[in-house]
């Protein structure tokens, strides 16, 4: 979990693609992922997805984030074929339609999430929101606030396992408990965490400030984002992916 | 200059002021040390002194900070923050950036240094604070003491006047503290930096702070030289702030031969005592 966000770093196609290209990629993947009908289309946006993070070099990650989407997926698809009512019944209450639906469904989500999760492993965050700022025009404080946000999520974690520990050390036993009872033993942990966190983000914000925030403009950058061949390629790979599903 | 006139500050949700009546003035080009024990106030009259109080901190503000002719209160944090660097005591809330070469571009980007002298100012300050091999690093691979001088590092990069450090060596081994004081004795004599630095090692800080300030229960008790202050010794300690060892022995040395001995503040001063002592 705790670097299932973090960036890795690398030099492959992908990582060498401008910041503002990945996420017009991510956003081509999720509107094609939701203009197509066809089940075998979606299959091929997975192939996409999981291609893409072999080629960017982080199969592993890839694999980690698959893994994980899987078991919300999995979820998902049984409540799906059990509430869809339509088709021929191939199993007790299981119609084939359902099965069909349920089938698109979770390969629609985990198509859309994959990307969202790969884009920030084959990007820096401070390359992300620079491009989004310096490129797109997204306005400064948008892009700190995001930043600032991925940014304390393993500093989250790390305090958390902390703490964890801690009262692991003193005989509460998180490691024994499963599910639901573990989610309960966890959740009282947060609040003090969320306030701690808080404090820490106004203190970060006084740091900012201190170090000429409102002075940053839209050129302010050092590092430059100007788009290459690559990008061209990825935009053509883009428009096909479209044209495909829409005509499919 | 910074100069503090009778200031008393109490946070909007404290009980206690935290400062009381403090008046101080540190000259251009000066080195002041800040000592005294846990909640004596020392970060907020660090807060006070680079203007991030009243800015950001509400509470009741009495008196007056000047730094450099800008009174704190009417300036804006922009200009103030052109002039004053900060190293904050909690390094963890200090770094914005994810990436140390980030963290290290963040503030020289937003103060708008040219292009060409971005890569040399960054690299100078990351060799100043011996850190050059730890550019490419994430924040979150780094230790604690690393991510201190991380800290140090992109506000030296920034060239400020003034220089205001909330204990920066708080988790550096001995050796690494005292690269970071040289750092700093040479940025304030070579470049004239005027340099405010709270500190708990007193040995080191008695060394190179020429004057000190000693702050208990929001009040500055002690101020002035630090060999005229070092010379209260029975008076820090009752506050429960120890002196270096070797102005506790020029102390009792004094009282022994009964001939007053000067106060030393470094072993060399110690040693050439002792050596008249013992012919
Ligand atoms: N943000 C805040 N809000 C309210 N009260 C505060 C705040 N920060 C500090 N105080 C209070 O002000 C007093 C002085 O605190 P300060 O942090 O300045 O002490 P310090 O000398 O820096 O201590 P330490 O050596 O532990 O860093 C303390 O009583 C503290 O509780
Ligand atoms: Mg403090």
């Amino acid at each position: 979990m705790n670097n299932l966000f973090q960036y890795v770093p690398g030099h492959s196609l992908i990582h060498r693609l401008n910041p503002v290209t990945k996420i017009f990629l991510t956003i081509v993947i999720c509107i094609a992922a939701f203009l197509t009908d066809r089940l075998l289309f979606l299959a091929g946006l997975l192939a996409v997805d999981l291609l893409i993070g072999i080629v960017a070099g982080v199969a592993n990650r890839t694999w980690n984030i698959f893994r994980g989407l899987l078991k919300i997926a999995a979820f998902l698809f049984l409540l799906q074929a059990l509430l869809t009512r339509k088709g021929t019944p191939v199993f007790w209450i299981i119609t084939d339609q359902g099965l069909l639906t349920a089938g698109k469904v979770v390969l629609r989500l985990v198509v859309v999430c994959m990307p969202l999760a790969l884009v920030l492993a084959v990007t820096r965050i401070t390359d992300l929101t620079n491009a989004m700022v310096q490129v797109m025009h997204v306005p400064y404080p948008y892009a700190f606030t995001l930043s600032t946000a991925i940014r304390f999520i393993p500093q989250f974690l790390e305090e958390m396992a902390g703490i964890m520990e801690a009262q692991t050390a003193r005989g509460v036993a998180f490691d024994k408990a499963r599910g639901l009872k573990k989610f309960s033993m966890i959740l009282p942990l947060c609040a003090p965490l969320l306030i701690s966190s808080v404090r820490r983000t106004d203190q970060t914000a006084v740091a900012a400030e201190a170090r000429g925030f409102h002075l940053r403009t839209r050129t302010s950058g050092y590092k430059q984002y100007p788009f290459t061949g690559i990008d061209l390629g990825a935009a053509a790979f883009c428009l096909l992916l479209l044209t495909g599903a829409m005509l499919l | 200059m910074i100069q503090i006139q009778d200031l008393s500050f109490t946070y909007k949700n404290g009980e206690s002021p935290a400062l009381q009546e403090i008046s101080l003035t540190v000259p251009d080009g000066g080195f002041l040390g800040i000592i005294g024990p846990a909640g004596a106030g020392k970060t907020t009259l660090a807060r006070a002194a680079a203007g991030i109080i009243p800015h950001h901190y509400p509470g009741d503000f009495y008196g007056s900070v000047t730094v450099n002719g800008l009174d704190t209160v009417d300036s804006s944090i922009i200009d103030l923050s052109r002039l004053v660097g900060m190293v904050f005591q909690d390094v963890d809330s200090q770094i914005i950036s994810p990436l140390v070469e980030d963290e290290m571009l963040y503030g020289l980007e937003n103060f708008g240094v040219s292009r060409e002298e971005i890569p040399q100012r960054m690299e100078e300050a990351l060799e100043k604070v011996g850190i050059a091999d730890l550019r490419d690093r994430s924040i979150a691979s780094l230790s604690g003491g690393q991510r201190q001088k991380v800290a140090i590092a992109s506000i030296i990069a920034l060239k400020p006047r003034i220089l205001v450090l909330d204990e920066p060596t708080g988790e550096l081994d001995p050796r690494s503290s005292r690269q970071i004081f040289s750092l700093l004795k040479e940025l304030n004599e070579e470049q004239g930096i005027t340099i405010i630095l709270i500190e708990q090692k007193i040995m080191l800080l008695c060394e190179f702070a020429r004057q000190l300030a000693v702050l208990s229960k929001g009040r500055i008790v002690r101020q002035g030289d630090t060999r005229e202050v070092l010379s209260h010794a029975e008076e820090l300690q009752a506050l429960g702030v120890n002196c270096p060892r070797v102005t506790t022995l020029s102390r009792v040395l004094s009282e022994k031969t009964g001939a007053e001995q000067p106060v030393c503040i470094n072993l060399d001063e110690a040693e050439n005592m002792v050596r008249r002592l013992i012919p």
